[in-house]
């Protein structure tokens, strides 16, 4: 059991709180990734598990034993910075087996691992090179490597990925899925990249502000969004979010009104933002689907799918759609279809996601 | 017609266009020039029988007359080896010192203490070398002397240091260390600041403790500004800061003291010998040069280091 759990976790620098009570349970073997926009506090997180940063407040368990006082190097964990943190003078072999020497490894077993690990990562050929030598994808590698070869229980990435060109993250980005698979090791991921988020996560963590704004599997998240910062910070691209008022028969925007497939009873008059994903959308009129007058600016091809950049009132909205090669039929577009079933909507006021009947 | 002279016009193009730069670039020209170049038309009277009437040019050559007066004068051989052997020394505890120094101010993590401790080791520097002669003759004075005092007291008789040729090396480098260690490791304190602080908090998750810090992360990275230095301090071993050696010797110490530049002043600007110590200066100047692109090109050979 090597689960890593956080409970009321607090951090301050000074008089100012960065984090503010966190709860948070890694099971094991769990992929964890946080994510949120930049200054939120994930890295902040991210050190106080590794005992990088001390914790304010709350209490932090690794493997059901306490941890807040115990010094990094006894919390059996690694991590993987985001600028690699390979030191210069050494190459990839001595590099990856720092942390090994440090703790008195016999020789013999620091070059089996070293030559295991080389195979898994694709850098037996490089082992005697100096990171200046190697590319980006090559010093991740590394980096990856160093924090492998101590088995440790929990492995902690700090933006791991972002120094890569968009190719390059692609590709680690499955390396890091396959190595999760093969190693098993529960693991917390820290990125702004919601791709990367979606992709890698078992569960994902949604921060902001400091705080947790939810947790739960990408497709939870992606479906049943909280409130507005959730459903606007998953999904590419976001989520369209139109001001609107919950009436008898749907919810208002502008002149439309958008039939529900639920009960909105109590609703009835309330100022609500109705949230409409890009690819939820249709060209052609389906069953239960409300026409939706739009005014287009511009469609962007991306190959199989276009992104339709259309005004609707004030508001800017995108819609995704396939194109089956063609594009030219799309330019003259002015309405789209909006099924019942897949509309969010959320409480103007707080950003909440109302549900029905609440 | 062709375009000629294509580097010509290139050139001429590319002053035009950068012309600013160049001009940032001409006080240093012109202060070579004056002090470095200039000067070295005067270096030809080594080679001549020179006599202040007659002046440079008109000096009749002599050829290497005075260089074997030179290496047939037993008291330029003893100047030689004394240099050598103070640069020597010099290089064994002075150059460790301000990187040992830097290390030590690297560890301390309170940062006013760290502060007033720095200041405190930086001020010798700028004290005049008359003063810290001046201190040092005081220190070890057999009568008032402080070092004499506690020796004292530990029931042994005054010894006078500065008389004494076994005695001049150690206090000359120890005054050396004193004066200018403190000033010497900001260079190293700059390096040390360079490391980037993720190489620390990767080790700290490894396991490693201060100690291994030190020799494993900060002595390796800063290790090309150590290398450096190194080069730089070889160019000048046979320069010893001689100022101080003429505020402390005297001629009972002149044995282990007096250094080529020493020497060359005496013979230089008492003994009028002018064309002499010229033949003494080129010397120690073609030494010092071939020193330099020695340890230059090992230090890149090595390290991947070097000055250019
Ligand atoms: N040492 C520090 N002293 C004071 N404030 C800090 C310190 N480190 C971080 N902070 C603050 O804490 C907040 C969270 O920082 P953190 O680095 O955790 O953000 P992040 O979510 O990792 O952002 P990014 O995506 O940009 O890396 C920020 O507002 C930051 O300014
Ligand atoms: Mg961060």
């Amino acid at each position: 059991m090597a689960g890593v759990s956080l409970s009321k976790i607090v951090k301050r620098f000074g008089a100012i709180e960065v984090v503010h009570g966190i709860d948070l349970d890694v099971a094991e073997q769990e992929f964890v990734v946080l994510v949120g926009p930049s200054g939120c506090g994930k890295s902040t997180t991210l050190r106080m598990v590794a005992g990088l940063e001390e914790i304010s407040d709350g209490e932090l368990t690794i493997d059901g034993r306490y941890m807040n006082r115990v010094a990094p190097k006894d919390r059996d964990v690694a991590m993987v910075f985001q600028n690699y943190a390979l030191y210069p003078h050494l190459n990839v072999a001595e590099n990856m087996a720092f942390g090994l020497r440090i703790r008195r490894v016999p020789n013999a077993e620091i070059k089996q691992i070293i030559a295991d690990t080389a195979e898994i990562l694709g850098l037996t050929n490089y082992l005697d090179r100096r990171p200046a030598d190697l590319s980006g994808g090559q010093r991740q590698r590394v980096a990856m490597g160093r924090a492998i070869v101590r088995h440790p229980k929990v492995f902690l990435f700090d933006e791991p990925l972002s120094n890569l060109d968009a190719k390059l993250r692609t590709q680690m980005r499955a390396e890091i899925k396959r190595l999760h698979k093969r190693l098993g090791a529960t693991s917390i991921y820290v990125t702004h990249d919601q791709v990367e988020a979606m992709t890698l996560a078992d569960r994902i963590v949604v921060m902001n502000d400091g705080s947790i704004e939810q947790i739960g599997t990408p497709m939870e998240l992606f479906n049943n969004p909280v409130n507005t910062f959730v459903a606007g910070f998953l999904g590419s691209p976001p989520m369209n979010q139109i001001t609107g008022k919950v009436t008898e028969t749907g919810a208002q925007v502008g002149d439309t009104v958008i039939q529900l497939d639920r009960d909105l009873g109590g609703l009835a008059g309330r100022d609500v933002v109705v949230g409409i994903r890009p690819e939820h959308v249709s060209l052609q009129p389906g069953e239960g689907t409300t026409p939706l007058p739009i005014s287009l600016d511009l469609v962007e091809p991306l190959g199989s799918e276009a992104l339709l950049h259309a005004r609707f009132g004030d508001d800017n909205l995108v819609f995704k759609t396939d194109t089956n090669g063609q594009i030219e039929h799309l330019s003259g577009i002015d309405t789209v279809h909006v099924p019942a079933s897949l509309v969010t909507l959320f409480d103007a006021e707080s950003g909440r996601t109302l549900r029905a009947g609440g | 017609m062709a375009p000629r002279n294509t580097r010509w016009t290139r050139a001429v193009d590319h002053l035009k266009r950068e012309w600013q730069i160049y001009l940032m670039l001409l006080p240093t020209i012109v202060w070579f020039i004056v002090f470095l170049y200039k000067p070295m038309y005067g270096l030809q009277i080594a080679f001549k029988d020179y006599s202040i009437f007659r002046g440079v040019a008109n000096s009749p050559w002599v050829g290497l007359e005075h260089f074997e007066t030179l290496f047939s004068n037993d008291q330029f051989f003893r100047a030689v080896y004394n240099t050598i052997q103070i640069s020597a020394l010099n290089l064994l505890f002075g150059f460790p010192a301000p990187i040992i120094l830097a290390l030590m101010f690297n560890e301390i993590l309170h940062a006013t203490y760290k502060k007033t401790a720095q200041t405190i080791v930086y001020l010798p520097h700028f004290i005049s070398s008359v003063i810290i002669a001046g201190i040092v003759i005081t220190a070890f004075s057999p009568t008032a002397g402080i070092v004499n005092t506690l020796l004292g007291w530990l029931g042994i008789d005054p010894i006078y240091f500065l008389t004494k040729p076994e005695w001049f090396r150690p206090i000359f480098v120890g005054t050396g260390i004193w004066q200018e260690a403190g000033f010497g490791s900001i260079v190293f304190l700059a390096a040390i600041a360079g490391v980037n602080p993720s190489l620390y908090e990767s080790a700290v998750v490894d396991g490693a403790n201060r100690w291994q810090m030190m020799w494993r992360i900060t002595i390796p990275c800063i290790l090309p500004t150590i290398l450096i230095m190194l080069i730089i301090r070889i160019g000048n071993i046979m320069e010893v800061s001689f100022e101080l050696v003429i505020l402390l010797y005297q001629p009972a110490t002149y044995s282990t003291a007096d250094v080529v530049n020493t020497w060359v002043y005496r013979q230089g600007l008492q003994s009028g010998q002018y064309d002499l110590a010229a033949a003494a200066g080129l010397f120690n100047a073609v030494v010092a040069f071939v020193l330099v692109m020695a340890a230059n090109s090992l230090s890149r050979r090595f390290s991947r280091t070097s000055l250019w």
